[in-house]
């Protein structure tokens, strides 16, 4: 058979392109494939040797080094990312349901305000609410930075705006007609909205509640100014660790964290699918 | 219809104006007073802090590298990822949802996490290093930790993700039916690329651009990481200047004038986004 030097020119087009695109993925890729080999190193005489990728031997010896602070971290910005994204969902569902279905006046402006913590860059929200703690402390004689209540203050404020987003993406496209139906086939309109509507907005909600979690939970900027030593989460704690004590165990329990992020989007795409995940998020990065 | 829905509304705001305001409020108070150092703070209303910014060549470069920094992220953003989304916009098989998870998977891990990988693998004898040397591109090893490079690097880390699921969906609004009609009439693959797809996903791009460059504005953590306490950008110099030298006015006061120049982006990006939907161009 006989190649034309159309087909070649074609097949070579296709590969540089392929080419091209690889090394995004490689670029994007790379370094959590990196993070996740490095942590399976075995013990080595000195530190440096201990961070070769690919490791020499495989071993979870690092799993058993990662220091007592790390993984408090770990269970603190956990508990956070709970209590942000279950509030975020209490705050997020009313008031997307809010947005869409009343015609009050000046929703425009109501919008903006739900959406404002998303246009404000997190370290300015940082910065604000720790002034906004200090200033309430020297009214009250309690400062908030620090404790649970500000930092989970400072989440479900950043949090919350993705909530919102993906209720109102999903809430758009109901059809209310579904309502009306079963409303004139006898039910009230409360087991209309709990039978009917309340499971069509649901994926709405698992996806805002998994970037509602997935913020609060690789978030620095804000928690870095209302974290208190001995009360950090664990994105700060290692934020920090990277000038102190930079050791090989960051790497393994880096690792859990992958796994720990990894399994909850698995849960989410298991739940809703990837493309309902997509279609309804302001899928913008976190971090 | 039955339900009175604006009563749903009520909770919900009052947390968020409350939260929006009362910080906002106290933090842009906070940048009109003098620090007197030690964190503490003078009585007197001024605009000293303001001055001071935009008079000191030492903010200004700040701002300058900021948004030099911030632009050729965003435009190195679009250049690696435009590609990535055409590619998974236009395939019709499975792979397609495979090759998006692989950027939402990248999309979901904090950015802290990526750093470590990029010091291991941009250490002295890391693979990069031995690649590069090894077929002889670089002479010495080459370093991201404390130069501009390497915060772009960070940057992209943070946006490139975003970058592409943005791009995925404009270039979902082109029907690829226009291409194969411009191939049918003899263009070339790059013609096509150049006088169709490129033209018509332009105004999108620009919205992109806009929104991943105010990203970029505002990011933190990739910027103080890889800057490595050599480059500065608007939000690595509030947090040393609150947290290093206890000047909260002073960092309040870089806050605002971020705030605002973030602001404004924003509402132009959010301008032409809401021309284009108007237009049915984007989706997003």
């Amino acid at each position: 058979m006989k190649i034309s030097p159309y087909r070649i020119q074609k097949a070579i087009g296709r590969f540089c392109f392929g080419l091209y695109c690889s090394f995004s993925y490689i670029f994007l890729l790379s370094p959590i494939l990196v993070v996740i080999g490095t942590s399976l190193n075995g013990p080595t005489e000195n530190v440096e040797a201990s961070f070769k990728f690919p490791p020499d031997s495989l071993s979870l010896y690092w799993y058993t080094q990662i220091p007592e602070g790390q993984l408090e971290a770990l269970l603190l910005s956990f508990v956070l990312a709970t209590v942000a994204s279950l509030f975020g969902c209490l705050l997020g569902v009313p008031a997307a349901l809010g947005l869409v279905r009343s015609n009050v006046p000046g929703k425009a402006l109501i919008s903006a305000i739900f959406r404002a913590p998303l246009q404000i860059p997190a370290i300015v929200t940082g910065i604000a609410f720790l002034q906004l703690f200090y200033w309430i402390g020297d009214m009250t004689g309690f400062y908030w930075q620090g404790s649970l209540l500000g930092l989970a203050l400072g989440h479900i404020f950043i949090a919350t705006p993705y909530v919102v987003g993906t209720v109102t993406a999903i809430l758009q496209r109901f059809d209310t007609r579904l309502e009306e139906a079963a409303v004139i086939h006898g039910a009230t309109p409360r087991r209309a909205f709990f039978r009917v509507t309340l499971p069509v907005i649901m994926p709405g909600v698992y996806a805002g509640a998994l970037y509602a979690f997935m913020v609060s939970f690789s978030d620095v900027p804000v928690a870095i100014f209302l974290s208190a030593p001995g009360f950090v989460t664990y994105p700060v704690e290692i934020f920090f660790a990277l000038e102190n004590d930079f050791e090989p165990s960051l790497m393994a329990s880096a690792t859990l964290v992958i796994i720990i992020c990894l399994g909850l989007l698995l849960l989410v795409q298991k739940v809703i699918g990837l493309d309902a995940l997509l279609k309804v998020g302001g899928s913008r990065g976190v971090g | 219809m039955w339900v009175r829905w604006w009563i749903l509304l009520i909770p919900p705001l009052l947390v968020g104006f409350t939260l929006v305001a009362a910080s906002q409020f106290v933090f842009l108070r906070a940048s009109f007073f003098e620090d007197l150092g030690l964190g503490r703070v003078g009585d007197e209303l001024i605009l000293g802090n303001y001055i001071q910014f935009l008079t000191d060549g030492f903010y200004l470069k700040i701002l300058w590298v900021t948004v030099k920094t911030s632009a050729l992220a965003a435009l190195a953003t679009l250049i690696l990822g435009f590609p990535v989304a055409y590619l998974i916009a236009r395939m019709r098989s499975s792979w397609a949802m495979i090759l998006l998870a692989g950027i939402v998977i990248s999309t979901f891990i904090t950015i802290v996490i990526k750093v470590y990988g990029l010091i291991v693998i941009f250490s002295a004898d890391g693979l990069f290093n031995q690649f590069m040397l090894g077929i002889g591109l670089f002479d010495k090893p080459f370093s991201v930790f404390g130069n501009e490079t390497g915060v772009v690097i960070g940057l992209m880390h943070f946006t490139l993700g975003f970058g592409v699921l943005l791009l995925y969906s404009i270039i979902q609004t082109i029907p690829s039916s226009l291409e194969s009609a411009a191939q049918i009439h003899g263009a070339s693959r790059w013609r096509v690329y150049y006088r169709v797809i490129f033209p018509l996903s332009l105004p999108g791009v620009t919205a992109m651009l806009l929104m991943v460059f105010n990203m970029c504005m505002g990011a933190f953590t990739s910027a103080a990481l890889l800057g490595g306490g050599r480059v500065f950008t608007l939000p690595v110099m509030i947090q040393r200047i609150v947290m290093m030298d206890i000047k909260y006015s002073m960092g309040a006061t870089i806050a605002a004038v971020l705030l605002v120049s973030v602001i404004v982006i924003n509402i132009l990006s959010i301008y032409l986004l809401r021309r284009l939907r108007a237009a049915h161009l984007v989706m997003v």
